[in-house]
């Protein structure tokens, strides 16, 4: 007994050192609500991490870009372009949308990956990326829905509408579930594609706590950059696809 | 989930030792029929085993199973309304510092360069034109100059001619004066010759007559 409760101790130990707390949160109340402490610290820290680079970089701009100014310049670059190909010519005052989605998305995804996030103990829970929420997802596929809608409504008025029925109106009921089939795709495959990342690492590095995990790491950092890019390019694609005109 | 992978393989690992103990008098049954003691011994063990884990899975993670419960994946609450607000007051911020600064910046250097390159090639097409007019300017010069001489040679031929027909006055004056001269000179002799004549003539008829 003692000698199986020693050892089942120790196995503890090790698994409290590498293990991963999948839905457990840290609870903070809020006038009577809870919310998940964990994701609100690291989005700080993500917009913390935006803001201060873009303002470091591009406070001062120069004719001949210095090397964050130039960085900054390719990523405007190519969200104007990613943009411009899913919306086209009328993409400008959706850029700051598209852009803050693809940005948000992709620190907090690699800043789950990068940062030394359980240097920091929490009493209960532990900081992951934001994305590793479901409430930061369905957010973020929520508003892109709100955008789009409002894409639509600003371009033709209440004659948005009328794509309901659009090729024939047999398709109305399909056509009212993609509005709901849209933000749920959106938020769950981005929410699930982190989750399940971070768990294969986790757990990888809790079997093999060497060199096998590392080609699992950089897979994550490369799929991590990929949802970013694609929730941000199907974001602009729907309100693209909701400002174009029917023939 | 890893809790859950935790709490399935932990109880899994630790009774190991004893779960050949209960699988081996199964397999040993048929060849020591006669030996209830060990069966009974095993029996025991195998019990002593299941308390083990049945403990341990109650003892060892002691929170364990209040966790599992509480573990919610899809736990939504107030963290999404303050997410969305975080996200639209981020996209505000960035906006005012990053895209729209930064994207006129660009714009505008664009359209410097675009019209740099395009002053470049209007100055070419001023630069033939300089050319051209340098090129009549030369022709201009060279009529000019072309004309200067020709002039200049027509007056010196002129004042050649004229300092010549000058010299062939002169040259004639004097001759006629010299012709005058000889002239007088021939009268003046014939004039002497003559007065000669006639003393000549009366020293003649003087002589004649004096016969």
């Amino acid at each position: 007994m003692n000698v199986l409760l020693c050892s089942i101790n120790t196995l503890k130990g090790l698994y409290d050192i590498s293990g991963v707390e999948v839905g457990q949160h840290l609870y903070w109340k809020i006038g009577g609500f809870q919310v998940h402490a964990q994701v609100l610290i690291t989005s700080w820290v993500v917009i913390a991490i935006l803001l201060g680079s873009s303002i470091i970089a591009v406070r001062n701009p120069q004719t001949i870009p210095t090397d964050g100014q130039n960085f900054f310049e390719y990523v405007l670059e190519f969200i104007r372009d990613v943009s411009r190909t899913q919306i086209g010519e009328e993409y400008g005052p959706w850029v700051p949308f598209i852009g803050t989605m693809f940005l948000f998305i992709f620190v907090s995804n690699w800043s789950g990956a990068l940062l030394p996030w359980k240097i920091i103990q929490l009493p209960h829970g532990e900081l992951a990326a934001p994305t590793n929420d479901i409430n930061t997802t369905v957010a973020l596929a929520l508003l892109t829905s709100v955008a789009y809608f409002y894409a639509g409504l600003t371009k033709k008025g209440l004659g948005y509408f009328g794509k309901y029925i659009q090729p024939t109106p047999i398709l109305l009921p399909i056509n009212i579930l993609e509005d709901f089939t849209k933000p749920l795709s959106l938020s769950f495959r981005l929410f699930g594609n982190i989750l399940a990342d971070e768990l294969v690492v986790v757990v990888l590095v809790s079997l093999v706590p060497l060199v096998v995990p590392i080609p699992v790491m950089f897979l994550g950092l490369f799929t991590s950059g990929i949802q970013a890019l694609i929730f941000a390019t199907l974001a602009a694609a729907y309100i693209g696809e909701s400002m174009e005109g029917h023939h | 989930m890893a809790n859950m992978i935790m709490a399935s393989s932990k109880p899994l690992s630790p009774p190991s030792l004893s779960s050949p103990a209960t699988s081996r008098p199964r397999i040993s049954l048929p060849k020591f029929p006669k030996l209830p003691n060990t069966q009974l011994l095993s029996l025991k063990s195998l019990s002593l085993a299941a308390t083990a884990a049945a403990t341990s899975l109650t003892l060892a993670p002691p929170s364990l199973a209040e966790e599992i419960e509480k573990a919610a994946l899809f736990d939504f609450n107030l963290t999404l309304p303050i997410i969305m607000v975080q996200f639209l007051i981020l996209m505000v911020a960035l906006d005012k510092i990053y895209f729209t600064p930064l994207g006129k910046f660009m714009d505008d250097r664009d359209a410097a360069i675009k019209e740099k390159l395009s002053g470049v090639k209007d100055t070419s097409g001023e630069v033939k034109q300089l050319e051209e007019q340098a090129a009549a300017v030369m022709r201009a010069a060279r009529a000019e100059i072309s004309a200067a001489l020709n002039k200049m040679k027509k007056e010196t031929q002129v004042e050649v001619e004229k300092k010549l027909a000058e010299g062939r006055k002169k040259v004639d004056a004097e001759r006629q004066e010299a012709l005058a001269q000889l002239e007088k000179q021939k009268e003046d002799t014939i004039k002497a010759l003559d007065s000669q004549i006639d003393a000549l003539s009366q020293d003649i008829v003087k002589k004649v007559l004096s016969l």
